[in-house]
C-alpha cells in the first residue's frame, strides 16, 4: 500500500493534467478556429456557435489547471520548486495568455465598437493559441532533461526555450485544434446549424492531418533530444498510449468525414488524452527525467493519504456533479434566456 | 541577446513583493461577493418562491448575473496567484507545499464545484424547474465557505504554522489535523467569513441606497435593500467581537505582529492605546492620540498588564519601522470603519424596531450608500494588517520572505508586474463598464416593462445569427 500510494497519486496528477489537455484544449481549440473564421458571414456564425458552446462550461474547464498545480506542490514540492525555478518564463508567458483570454472573451460581449469588437476577437483567438503552445512547452522541457532538481540544469533560457519545449508546444496546438474542431462538429450538429457543420467537418480533417505530421516531427526531435523517453514511449509503458493516439487520430477524421456522427467526440478526447499519457508514462518512475523519481519528489505519507482521499472525493462528488453539468448542458437545459 | 542580459540582474524581491500585494489586493476585492453573494441571492430567489413574489425572484435572477461576473474575475485573479506562488516563491511551497498545499487541495475541490453549480445555476433560470433551480443552488453557499476556510487555513499555517517536523529545511513528517487547523484559523475564519457576508450586504445594499435618493422608492427598490442590508447591518455588532477577539489572541500568537500594530516600542505595562500616529526609528511616537494605559486594559483586562514591544525581539525578527507603521494605520482604519458600521447598523435598527418601516433620512441612505466602499476598504486594511504585520517572514518563524523569492531576475518581475498592472486595468475597466451596463439596462427594462422577467446572461447579449439558418 505505502508503495502504491505515491504512484496513485502521481498518477491522479497526471489526470488532472490530462483533463485540463482534453476539456480546456477542446476550449483553446475553439478559439484557435475563431481567430481562423474571419470577417466573413460565414466566419461570423462560426463564431457566434463557437461563443455559444464555450459560454456554460468554460470556468469548469479551467479548474483542472488550478486542480493540477495544487496537486503539484503538495504531493511533489520539490518538483513544484524545480519546475517553476526553471521554467518561469514558459509558465509567465502561458499564464499572460490564459489571462487575456479569459478577459477578452467576456469583453467582446460588452463592446459594442465594432473596431473594438474585433480587436478584442483578435487578441482572444491569439491569446488561445499561446496560452496551450506554451503550457505545452513546459511538459517538453521536462522532458527534455533540463529541469534540474533545484533549478535549471543550464540557464534558464535554455530550459525554457529548446526543440523539446517548442516541438510539445506545436503538437499542442495542433491538438487543440484537431479537438476543438470535433466537439465544434457537434455543437454545431446541436444547435441545428447544418453548413456549419460541413465547415468544421473539414477542419477536422485538416487538423487531424497537421497533428499526424506534427506528431511524427516531434517524434524524431524526442529521438534526438531526449532518447530515454523516446525508447519508453515506443518500447516502455508509454506505447499503448502512443499507439491508441496514432490510430485514433485519423480514425476520428475518417468517422467525421464520412459522417458517421457517433463516439467521434468521446474517442477524440481518448486520442487527446493517450497524447499526455504517453508523455507521462513515457517518462515514468521519473518526474524530472534521469534526476527525480515519483518516490523521491512525493510529500510525506500523511499528506499521501489526505491527497487520496482528494482524489477520491474528486471522484466521487465532482465527477457526478460535472456529469450534471454536462448532461444538463447537452439536455439543452442550460440555456441563455434568448436562445 | 538581449533576452540572455535582461535575464540577469539583481534580487527580484522587491518586485516579488509588490506584484503579490498588487494581485492580492485585487483578488481581495473579487472574494467577497464571489463567496457571499450566492447566499443572498438564494435567499432572495427563497423569499420570492416563499412568498410568490416575482419582484425578489428578478433580483435574485439579476443578482445571480453579477454573481458569475464577480465569480469569473475570482477565477481569473486567483489563476494568478496559484501561478505565482511558483514563479515568484518556488521555495515556499518547495519547503512547506507537503503541508501548506493541504488547503489548497482542499480548495480545489470546492472552487470545482462551485465553478459546476454557478453554470447550472446561471444558466437553469429559464428551463429548470423554479423548486429544483433553488434546491440545486443551495450547493453554492456551503462550496463558497468551503474555499473560504481551505485558503485561510494556508494563510493560518504562515502565520502560525503547525503539524510540521522540519530537518534540514525539508519537511520529513506531516501531522495533517495540526496543519489544517492551526492556532489561527479559528479567528481568522469567523473574522473573515462575518467580514465578506458584512461587506457583500453593505455593497449591494449600497447600490439601492443610491437608488433610494435618486428617487427611486418602489417594492423592488425596498426589497433589495433591506434584505442585504439587515443581514449585513446584523452582524456588524458581531465583527467587532470576533475582531476584538482575534487582535488579544495575536499577543499570544504574533506578539511581534501585535507590537507592530500597537506600534509599541519597548515591552512595559500601562501601555497606551495610540489611534492614528507614526513610529520613528528611535521609539518616538509623533502624532495620533495616545489613550493612557488603554492597551493594557484591552489586553489583560487591567492597566498593569504587560504588553510586547517591537525592541524586545530580536534584531531582524520583527517588522522594519515603515512596516509596523503601515500595519498600524491600516489597523486603525479597520477598526475605525468596524465602528462606524455598528453605529449606521444601531441607527438602521433603532428605526426599524421602534418605527416598524425603513429609515426615511436622506442622511441615513447617504451614509449607507458609502458603506459598500467602506467594507471594501476596511477589508483591504485587515488583509494589510495581518500580511504586513507577519513581516519579514512568510512562513512565521520558519522562512523569511527573502528566503523564499524566486532567482529570476528583478528585470523579469518588474516586466510581468507591469504587464499584470496594465492587465489588471483592462480587467477592472471591463468590469466596471459590464456591471453599468447591466444596470442601466436594468434600469431601462424596468421603466418600459415593469413587470418583465430578467432576461440577462452574464456576458451580456450574444448575437444569434447562426441559429437555425
Amino acid at each position: 500500500m505505502s508503495s502504491l500510494l505515491p504512484d496513485v497519486i502521481a498518477l491522479t496528477l497526471l489526470l488532472a493534467i490530462t483533463a485540463y489537455s482534453t476539456a480546456g484544449g477542446v476550449d483553446f481549440g475553439a478559439g484557435i478556429w475563431d481567430l481562423q473564421a474571419g470577417n466573413s458571414p460565414r466566419g461570423r456564425e462560426a463564431r457566434a456557435l463557437i461563443d455559444h458552446a464555450m459560454a456554460p462550461v468554460w470556468e469548469v474547464n479551467n479548474v483542472w489547471l488550478v486542480l493540477s498545480i495544487v496537486l503539484c506542490w503538495t504531493a511533489f514540492p520539490s518538483l513544484f520548486q524545480a519546475v517553476f525555478a526553471s521554467l518561469y518564463p514558459l509558465f509567465t508567458l502561458a499564464l499572460l495568455g490564459l489571462v487575456l483570454r479569459g478577459a477578452f472573451f467576456a469583453f467582446r460581449h460588452i463592446a459594442d465598437d465594432p473596431r473594438a469588437h474585433r480587436t478584442a476577437d483578435l487578441v482572444f483567438g491569439l491569446s488561445s493559441l499561446i496560452t496551450p503552445f506554451f503550457f505545452a512547452a513546459t511538459l517538453g522541457a521536462i522532458a527534455s532533461g533540463h529541469v534540474g532538481t533545484t533549478g535549471p540544469s543550464g540557464s534558464v533560457v535554455e530550459a525554457s526555450f529548446n526543440p523539446m519545449s517548442i516541438a510539445f508546444g506545436c503538437v499542442s496546438v495542433a491538438a487543440t485544434a484537431f479537438s476543438g474542431a470535433s466537439f465544434l462538429v457537434g455543437d454545431a450538429r446541436r444547435y441545428g446549424a447544418v453548413n456549419l457543420v460541413d465547415y468544421f467537418r473539414r477542419r477536422v480533417a485538416v487538423a487531424a492531418l497537421v497533428l499526424v505530421v506534427v506528431g511524427t516531427m516531434a517524434l524524431a526531435v524526442i529521438r534526438i533530444e531526449a532518447p530515454d523517453t523516446f525508447r519508453s514511449m515506443l518500447a516502455g509503458p508509454g506505447l499503448p498510449f502512443a499507439l491508441v493516439t496514432m490510430v485514433l487520430t485519423p480514425a476520428v477524421a475518417v468517422l467525421v468525414w464520412r459522417r458517421a456522427y457517433s463516439w467521434y467526440r468521446v474517442l477524440t478526447v481518448a486520442g487527446i488524452g493517450s497524447l499526455v499519457l504517453a508523455w507521462g508514462f513515457g517518462q515514468s518512475p521519473y518526474l524530472l527525467p534521469g534526476r527525480l523519481t515519483i518516490g523521491q519528489a512525493i510529500a510525506p505519507p500523511a499528506t499521501q493519504v489526505v491527497l487520496l482521499v482528494i482524489a477520491v472525493v474528486l471522484v466521487a462528488v465532482v465527477v457526478p456533479a460535472m456529469g450534471l453539468l454536462y448532461y444538463l448542458d447537452q439536455r439543452g437545459a442550460l440555456e441563455s434566456p434568448e436562445a | 541577446m538581449f533576452f540572455m542580459v535582461w535575464l540577469a540582474g539583481e534580487s527580484a524581491l522587491l518586485p516579488s513583493r509588490i506584484q503579490m500585494a498588487f494581485t492580492l489586493a485585487a483578488h481581495v476585492l473579487i472574494v467577497p461577493l464571489g463567496v457571499a453573494l450566492p447566499a443572498l441571492t438564494l435567499l432572495m430567489e427563497g423569499i420570492g418562491l416563499a412568498r410568490k413574489d416575482p419582484v425578489a425572484i428578478k433580483i435574485a435572477r439579476r443578482w445571480s448575473v453579477v454573481m458569475a461576473v464577480q465569480f469569473a474575475v475570482g477565477a481569473v485573479t486567483g489563476t494568478i496567484l496559484s501561478f505565482e506562488f511558483g514563479i515568484l516563491w518556488p521555495r515556499l511551497m518547495g519547503r512547506f507545499g507537503a503541508a501548506l498545499g493541504l488547503g489548497f487541495a482542499i480548495e480545489g475541490i470546492a472552487f470545482f464545484l462551485e465553478a459546476i453549480f454557478i453554470g447550472i445555476y446561471l444558466y437553469g433560470w429559464t428551463r429548470l424547474r423554479p423548486r429544483t433551480h433553488f434546491l440545486l443552488g443551495l450547493a453554492l453557499p456551503p462550496t463558497g465557505v468551503l474555499g473560504a476556510v481551505s485558503v485561510l487555513s494556508a494563510n493560518s499555517f504562515m502565520n502560525t504554522p503547525g503539524g510540521v517536523t522540519v530537518d534540514a529545511g525539508r519537511v520529513v513528517d506531516v501531522n495533517v489535523m495540526a496543519a489544517l487547523f492551526t492556532r489561527a484559523l479559528g479567528y481568522e475564519f469567523w473574522h473573515f467569513i462575518i467580514a465578506i457576508y458584512m461587506t457583500t450586504g453593505f455593497v449591494v445594499a449600497s447600490v439601492y441606497a443610491v437608488a433610494w435618493l435618486r428617487g427611486r422608492r418602489d417594492h423592488y427598490q425596498q426589497l433589495a435593500f433591506a434584505v442585504p442590508f439587515t443581514l449585513a447591518a446584523a452582524l456588524t455588532p458581531v465583527q467587532l467581537l470576533v475582531g476584538d477577539l482575534s487582535a488579544r489572541a495575536l499577543v499570544q500568537d504574533q506578539p511581534a505582529k501585535f507590537a507592530a500594530i500597537e506600534i509599541t516600542w519597548t515591552t512595559r505595562d500601562h501601555n497606551p492605546e495610540v489611534i492614528g500616529g507614526l513610529l520613528d526609528d528611535a521609539g518616538q511616537i509623533h502624532l495620533g492620540i495616545a489613550i493612557p494605559a488603554l492597551d493594557s486594559l484591552l489586553v489583560g483586562y487591567t492597566p498593569s498588564a504587560v504588553v510586547p514591544g517591537l525592541s524586545s525581539f530580536p534584531a531582524g525578527d520583527w517588522p522594519s519601522v515603515v512596516e509596523a507603521n503601515i500595519s498600524h494605520l491600516a489597523f486603525d482604519v479597520m477598526v475605525g470603519l468596524g465602528t462606524a458600521g455598528a453605529l449606521l447598523a444601531a441607527w438602521y435598527f433603532w428605526i426599524l424596531l421602534r418605527r416598524r418601516r425603513l429609515p426615511e433620512s436622506v442622511w441615513f441612505y447617504r451614509v449607507a450608500a458609502l458603506a459598500g466602499v467602506g467594507c471594501y476598504v476596511a477589508v483591504e486594511s485587515g488583509w494589510v494588517t495581518t500580511e504586513v504585520g507577519r513581516q519579514p517572514w512568510i512562513v512565521y518563524g520558519l522562512l523569511r520572505v527573502a528566503d523564499a523569492v524566486t532567482t529570476a531576475p528583478a528585470s523579469f518581475v518588474w516586466t510581468m508586474l507591469a504587464t499584470l498592472v496594465v492587465v489588471y486595468a483592462a480587467i477592472a475597466c471591463f468590469f466596471v463598464i459590464l456591471l453599468l451596463g447591466l444596470a442601466a439596462r436594468w434600469r431601462r427594462e424596468d421603466r418600459l416593462h415593469p413587470e418583465a422577467p430578467e432576461e440577462g446572461v452574464p456576458y451580456g447579449p450574444r448575437p444569434e445569427t447562426w441559429a437555425r439558418s
